[in-house]
């Protein structure tokens, strides 16, 4: 059976791509959030060479791997997710710079340049809706809490 | 006619470059010459695995291979993130696609429902909260992307070579001896029956144990981010 090997070989280059692509945006993004995105498509890349050896050999060993490894990734999201809400509180950025506080003592701070200004993308002009009927009058006590905008 | 290992050498450094023009960088560079760059390595790379049976197959798979790929790169290179998560969700479809070509029917439903479903819309939850136009300077630069786009291509193709030096049978002594379609386990008619009876069977306490993981992971996730809220709380008193 020539094909089953073909098959083998295209699964695992295919899975060697998405995993060098996921190393990439690992390596290179600054966001957090992007680089927790590229750590589970590595796993995705390895997910299709278990997947491949598994159809190669004929058992279930590879499959059932997978789906740890899908349940180890949920567990990995959900506690990621909840640290990166916590930092993005206390620092109010999704730039994994802010993590720069535990470099060695020697080692310099990394300093952002200024980049090159965006064009604004903010419209002058809303759409407005006529004004219609009276405003409402509303009591002190609901006004209270509502939050400020 | 050039040798295997010489055209996906050519393939990793087409690759590279085209990586490295995509990824997001001070100067904003024009898409087009990098999308092209890396159509010239898919390309090259692609002339380089073997076929897999007639038209209609072949075909299948190689739909469901690009849209992995170019998913893939699309998300890795996007400056914004909600694009990024966007473009990730299409690369899940694709590897769901993929884990059905291979008969691992369980896994490609378990993969949308799991990823694309629950872990991926998590992600965008968190995404909102921060600036989600992609303007923040973390989205607009990388970390020295000519050499994060070698590094990582340079796997893939060294991956590649190795894979198809192995598999031709050109590298290793032994003999690659593959199994009858019939006596295949995975492409048994009743699937999900045997793929239950295995993890039920042979890894009952592993499945025990991801439970249990999963309950602890769910209760210090709650625990992180509630403790910090009530730590943040009282700072501002």
């Amino acid at each position: 059976m020539e094909n089953e090997i073909a098959l083998l070989h295209n699964y695992l280059v295919v899975g060697a791509a998405l995993f060098g692509i996921g190393m990439i945006g690992f390596l290179s993004r600054r966001n957090m959030i992007i680089m927790f995105l590229a750590a589970e498509m590595m796993l995705q890349g390895v997910s299709l060479s278990l997947v491949g050896w598994s159809r190669f050999h004929g058992n279930f060993h590879g499959q059932t791997l997978v789906i740890f490894i899908i349940a180890v990734a949920a567990c990995e999201a959900a506690i990621a997710l909840a640290l990166i809400v916590v930092l993005f509180r206390n620092r109010g950025k999704l730039d994994v710079t802010v993590l720069q506080d535990l470099r060695e003592a020697n080692e310099p701070a990394f300093e952002e340049e200024p980049l090159p200004e965006l064009p604004s993308t903010e419209t002058d002009n809303w759409p407005t809706l006529t004004p219609a009927g009276v405003t409402p009058e509303i009591e002190s006590e609901q006004t209270d809490y509502r939050p400020v905008i | 006619m050039l040798e295997t290992r010489w055209i996906l050498t050519i393939a990793t450094a087409v690759g590279a470059l085209g990586m490295w023009w995509l990824l997001p960088s001070r100067e904003p560079r024009g898409r087009v010459a990098g999308a092209a760059l890396l159509a010239i390595a898919l390309g090259f790379g692609a002339s380089q695995v073997p076929p897999i049976g007639n038209w209609a197959e072949q075909g299948i798979f190689f739909v469901l291979a690009t849209v992995t790929i170019v998913a893939a790169i699309a998300t890795v290179t996007m400056t914004n993130p909600v694009y990024c998560a966007i473009w990730f969700a299409l690369s899940l479809l694709g590897t769901a696609g993929l884990f059905l070509y291979t008969g691992a029917q369980f896994l490609a439903a378990a993969t949308i429902v799991v990823y694309a479903g629950a872990i991926l819309v998590t992600f965008l939850f968190v995404l909102m909260l921060a600036d989600p136009g992609g303007r923040a300077a973390c989205d607009r630069t990388s970390w020295e992307s000519l050499v994060s786009a070698t590094t990582g291509v340079v796997l893939i193709g060294v991956l590649s070579i190795t894979v198809a030096k192995v598999l031709d049978g050109t590298g290793g002594d032994e003999m690659i001896t593959t199994l009858e379609p019939a006596k295949n386990a995975v492409l048994a008619e009743q699937h999900v029956l045997a793929i239950g009876a295995e993890l039920f069977g042979r890894h009952l306490l592993a499945i025990e144990v991801a439970g249990v993981l999963l309950t602890a992971a769910l209760i210090g996730a709650a625990a992180i981010v509630a403790q910090s809220g009530h730590r943040l709380k009282k700072n501002d008193q």
